[in-house]
């Protein structure tokens, strides 16, 4: 009977000890995602707030980490005088037409071969060997040719480039979602009379909208990040968001810290926007055959 | 429904169909560039001279090889960028994914705070930082005085070591969160029964991470590590708005050297060349490393 | 009855308000806009360029109504964009700024003006353009294709608190045994910025820095503009007869020696820094010293930003002591000047856009603005009344450029003078960097230079720079092997 009470109760400070061990784990754990989260977010935190620095704040020492004043005249300045509204306008448009003809491009493509395994296994080996290939490759001849043709400064010119290059990401990920939609609905929907193609986007797009969703977010701050053929190609009628940055890198940060710091916040916007949106999918795409060949 | 004229069935060009707007635009954007290029590299199409050229055998190829000695500085600084870049987003990478695995409440808003530097563009990232480097008025060094750590402004664009870190560091920030992500799916797809049957053995936490998660994620590991060794080949943006180079040649990778010589110097043709050459090395380096992998499966098999 | 009278009186009121709006009608005035409605496009390197066309955007408007919608192409990107656009046969642009260094590059796609001078009567008050500026910013090949924007020189900058502090100068006389003094040699300069380095020379706690300098080789130049000045005063000169490069001489490698060593005297960051960061630090009392282009005056007078107003220092830019005479070289360099492209389509407006901007008003309107960085290259700015008093000093400042001609070292004017010149650059911030030793530095410079002059066809190059040497043994800068040894 004693040995009995003797075992429970060291049992019982042997729980009790496993669940301080687990209350210190459960807090570093927190600890570590709170100090990931304090240098990974930092820096916006800091562009934001300087961007808000309406008088001598960021010239001074000890340092104003949160303005007591903040105002919005640099986003005004960036707006007027440095056209920054066109910009992101620019930005825009480029980055929404590239969405559509990225969606528009890749989903036929997908579905062919999903269903017609089109192409047999070169689809893995394209997409390497895209990857591999650095921008730089490729924009020389294009400038070239562009020039000739007369049409860089062309939004569609632009738009062109990029839907090709994220066809092999979307194609890659909408091949994923289609092999796992089931053909019965599919051959349900033609065998009432529909054709094929009147079948993949009545029946099978609102299904595999998810993927859909991903690819364009994808594709969309894909085109709103693109530097090297932004700088190359785009003339002032279609300057991105991305070059205007540039024009603050010469003459010191200093003297245009606000317009500077307000033209990155604005150009980080729309990885906020997609990141949030993405929330659900963002491990669950990747998981989707991405890493595992 | 038949096309006569192809000869072919409706099974047959349907396909074909489907995919053609994208092998078009593949034609015209990619394929057609690239030969282009190619030709390219073997004449001197040099801009700044004139429109005309002529053929000039691998002038170009043995003039980058052999005689440029800023491009093959730009080679070794890529690879000294790399290799810093790449050992500190995995263990980064890896050891928030542990992290995050260990927490269910609140994980998924927490990553996607913790993606959005992955989603932000490097140049982007570049310009916050290199506001953040600032001598004078950056946050890193005000902060550095504030906490009494620095005595005077610290340039961290000094000398060619420091500015390497710099860029790295960057990077680093930059990039980890994708790497974070990819190990992630590679964790949640580790089946729990493994780790409740190593428990139940009385495995520790730590013999359970060793022989159970890290040969499991080996695999995972290696995709994420060859995806990012390929981009960091490419790197460009984040050069060109934090230090252009600078200071000197310290921080010029390749596709910056490239960018040079073909859109400042206009020598389209030995640019051509040089953008070969990377594609070339980043072919070799990749056939390598997969090389490797075979070699420790094959290894880890027998 | 009543309706009658309503509708009448109605009907005068009308009659008579049409009448008084008819006689009250601005006049269609027709010479005073004559360009109505016409936009054209100009292209700029900076935006403090852009800003200075909006001063006179208003008057332009009133006086011609054509707008202008300026382009900005940063500095690092400029020459290669613009370049690019106008050999594939085309640009955009009506309006064209460059920098003259490239006019043997850029020339032959401007419109030549004297044809339209003829035709529209314009004047550009060419008696009044100041020579040095004249020679380099007007003429491609013998023709007229381009009027000057801004007057780039530099002269030395001082903060005249820190050389007459007494306490300062007693320290400095028992360390280097002479009278401490805004310097005229190198030797001097780089005894003061030891000197200055590292401590409270205004009289405060702060640790503050000994001179200031822009070592980024990024548009094209900055740290060969700072080697230059030494460089030329050591006897040096950029190629010999024969397109060789004689940069990696004797005079070139002691030049770069002096600069690499005094490197711990200048403040952190002066590896990236370009124009305005040194004259920041000037202005802000953080150098004692500085030698820039003359746009850092403009600053040291601005009371929104400065703290040495009234307090600064113009002068020559520091010299080599040969056989006891001071040879100074000031550097003129890049300077900026606006012309026509060919193949615009607005050329007419343009070129009263051109005229309107250079007059003796607008122009000096655009230099005397701090903001603008834009520097004077009229006489008439420089004699100018409203000039001299602009800010305590002004009148010595303008001294001080002008004092400063007959020394002038240009960049070396050739085809593919950018190229030159950011090889050469680069090489000597690597130097500075201390990734190369500098003869080392200096001879990759030198190989670099034989390549471009290689590509660009040796008997072109070599023709082109016969002339430019002629030119400067005309001004008395010649190539002097001996005097790198005998420089003191």
């Amino acid at each position: 009977m004693a040995i009995a009470l003797e075992r429970s109760a060291v049992g019982a400070r042997r729980a009790k000890r496993h669940r301080l061990w687990q209350r210190v784990g459960h807090g570093l754990t927190y600890l570590g995602l709170f100090a990931a989260l304090v240098f990974f977010l930092g820096p916006f935190f800091w562009i934001v707030t300087t961007s808000l620095k309406g008088n001598e704040d960021f010239f001074a020492f000890p340092p104003v980490w949160i303005p007591a004043e903040p105002s919005l005249k640099h986003y005004a300045a960036l707006f007027t005088r440095s056209s920054g509204a066109r910009y992101f306008m620019n930005s825009l448009v480029l980055s929404t037409l590239s969405m559509i003809s990225a969606l528009v491009v890749s989903l036929p493509t997908a579905y062919s071969i999903a269903r017609w395994r089109f192409g047999g296994g070169l689809l893995s080996i394209f997409l390497l060997v895209l990857r591999m290939l650095p921008a730089i490759a490729l924009i020389i001849p294009i400038y070239i040719v562009y020039k000739l043709l007369g049409i860089t400064n062309n939004y569609l010119a632009l738009v062109v480039i990029y839907t090709v290059l994220y066809i092999p990401f979307s194609v890659w990920l909408l091949v994923g979602f289609l092999r796992d939609f089931p053909v019965e609905i599919e051959e349900a929907a033609m065998i009432d009379g529909c054709s094929r193609l009147r079948a993949l986007v009545q029946v099978v797009v609102p299904i595999i909208a998810p993927g859909m969703a991903v690819v364009a977010l994808f594709s969309f701050i894909a085109t709103w990040n693109e530097f090297l053929f932004a700088i190359v190609l785009t003339g002032i009628e279609t300057k991105t968001m991305m070059v205007l940055v540039t024009s603050y890198t010469s003459g010191g940060t200093d003297m245009f810290y606000g317009e500077a710091s307000a033209s990155v916040v604005l150009g980080v916007l729309p990885a906020f926007a997609v990141a949030f949106m993405l929330q659900r999918y963002l491990v669950k795409g990747l998981s989707l055959g991405g890493t595992k060949g | 429904m038949r096309i006569p004229a192809l000869g072919l069935k409706r099974k047959q060009w349907e396909p074909l169909a489907f995919a053609s707007p994208s092998m078009a635009l593949i034609a015209f954007v990619i394929v057609f560039p690239l030969a282009y290029s190619f030709y390219l590299s073997f004449q001197n199409y040099d801009l700044s001279i004139g429109p005309e050229y002529e053929f000039v055998g691998g002038k170009n190829y043995a003039e980058a090889i052999f005689r440029d000695e800023r491009f093959l500085g730009s080679v070794w600084n890529t690879a000294v960028i790399i290799a810093p870049a790449l050992v500190l987003e995995l263990l980064l990478g890896l050891g928030i994914a542990l992290l995050l695995s260990r927490v269910l409440r609140g994980r998924p808003i927490i990553t996607a705070l913790l993606v959005v530097p992955s989603m932000v563009s490097p140049v982007m990232a570049a310009m916050a930082w290199r506001m953040m480097y600032g001598v004078k008025y950056g946050a890193i060094n005000n902060l550095g005085r504030q906490l009494g750590i620095l005595d005077v402004y610290f340039d961290w664009f000094s000398s060619p070591t420091v500015s390497i870190i710099a860029v790295v560091l960057v990077d680093v920030w930059h990039n980890t969160p994708f790497m974070m992500l990819v190990l992630l799916a590679g964790l949640q797809s580790i089946p729990t029964e493994l780790y409740e049957a190593a428990k139940a053995d009385g495995a520790s936490a730590w013999q359970r991470f060793w022989s159970i998660t890290l040969p499991l994620l080996k695999f995972t590991m290696a995709v994420g590590v060859m995806i990012r060794l390929i981009d960091l080949t490419k790197l460009f943006g984040l050069i060109y708005v934090l230090t252009f180079g600078g200071p000197g040649g310290a921080t010029e990778t390749v596709a910056f050297t490239t960018f040079l010589m073909g859109f400042k110097d206009f020598r389209m043709s030995y640019a051509a060349a040089l953008s070969y050459v990377i594609v070339g090395g980043v072919l070799v380096l990749t056939l390598v490393f997969m090389w490797i992998q075979r070699v420790r499966e094959a290894r880890a098999a027998a | 009855m009543r309706r009658i009278w309503s509708a009448t009186s109605v009907a005068i009121l009308l009659g008579g308000l049409v009448t008084i709006a008819w006689l009250s009608w601005p006049d269609r005035a027709p010479a005073a806009r004559p360009y109505e409605g016409t936009t054209i496009r100009a292209v700029v390197n900076a935006e403090f360029v852009k800003y200075s066309l909006t001063l006179v955007e208003q008057d332009l408007y009133d006086k011609l109504g054509v707008k202008i919608e300026t382009e900005v192409i940063p500095a690092d990107a400029f020459v290669a964009k613009t370049l690019l656009e106008f050999n594939s046969g085309g640009s955009p642009w009506d309006l064209v700024m460059f920098g003259p260094s490239n006019m043997p590059d850029y020339g032959r796609h401007f419109e030549p003006l004297e044809p339209w001078i003829e035709k529209l009567k314009l004047d550009f008050a060419m008696d009044d353009i100041v020579p040095v500026f004249a020679k380099v910013m007007l003429r491609y090949q013998g023709k007229l294709v381009s009027m000057p924007y801004d007057g780039d020189i530099h002269i030395m900058f001082w903060n005249k608190p820190a050389f007459e502090r007494p306490d300062n100068r007693a320290k400095f006389k028992a360390k280097y045994k002479y009278d401490l003094q805004p310097p005229k040699t190198w030797k001097q300069w780089d005894d003061a910025a030891e000197f200055f380095h590292g401590w409270g020379w205004d009289g405060s706690q702060q640790k503050l820095f000994g001179a200031g300098a822009s070592y980024k080789p990024s548009g094209s130049g900055f740290s060969y503009h700072w080697w230059r000045s030494r460089y030329f005063s050591y006897g040096g000169n950029y190629f010999d007869a024969n397109m060789k490069p004689l940069v990696n001489g004797p005079a070139g490698v002691r030049a770069l020696e002096e600069m690499v060593k005094t490197m711990p005297f200048y403040p952190p960051g002066v590896l990236l820094f370009e124009a305005e960061e040194p004259k920041t630090m000037l202005i802000k009392g953080e150098v004692p010293l500085l030698y820039s282009w003359t746009s850092t005056g403009k600053r040291v007078g601005n009371p929104g930003e400065s703290l040495i107003v009234g307090k600064a220092g113009f002068g020559l830019v520091p010299g080599a002591d040969i056989d006891g005479k001071i040879i100074n070289r000031p550097a003129i360099t890049p300077g900026r000047g606006m012309a026509v492209s060919k193949y615009s389509k607005k050329k007419e407006a343009t070129l009263k856009v051109l005229e309107f901007i250079s007059n003796p008003d607008q122009s000096l309107k655009i230099v005397m603005d701090a903001k603008t960085i834009m520097d004077p290259w009229r006489v008439s700015h420089l004699r100018s009344e409203k000039f001299k008093k602009l800010f305590p000093d002004a009148d010595k400042y303008l001294a001080a450029i002008e004092q400063s001609f007959p020394y002038l070292v240009p960049d070396p004017v050739i085809p593919a003078a950018d190229e030159y010149q950011r090889k050469l650059s680069f090489e000597i911030t690597e130097a500075l960097a201390k990734r190369k030793a500098p003869k080392d530095a200096l001879d990759s410079a030198a190989k670099e230079w034989d390549k471009i002059t290689e590509r660009r066809g040796p008997d072109k190059q070599k023709a082109a720079w016969g002339e430019k040497l002629a030119e400067m043994k005309a001004l008395g800068i010649e190539y002097k092997p001996d005097w790198a040894a005998k420089a003191k």
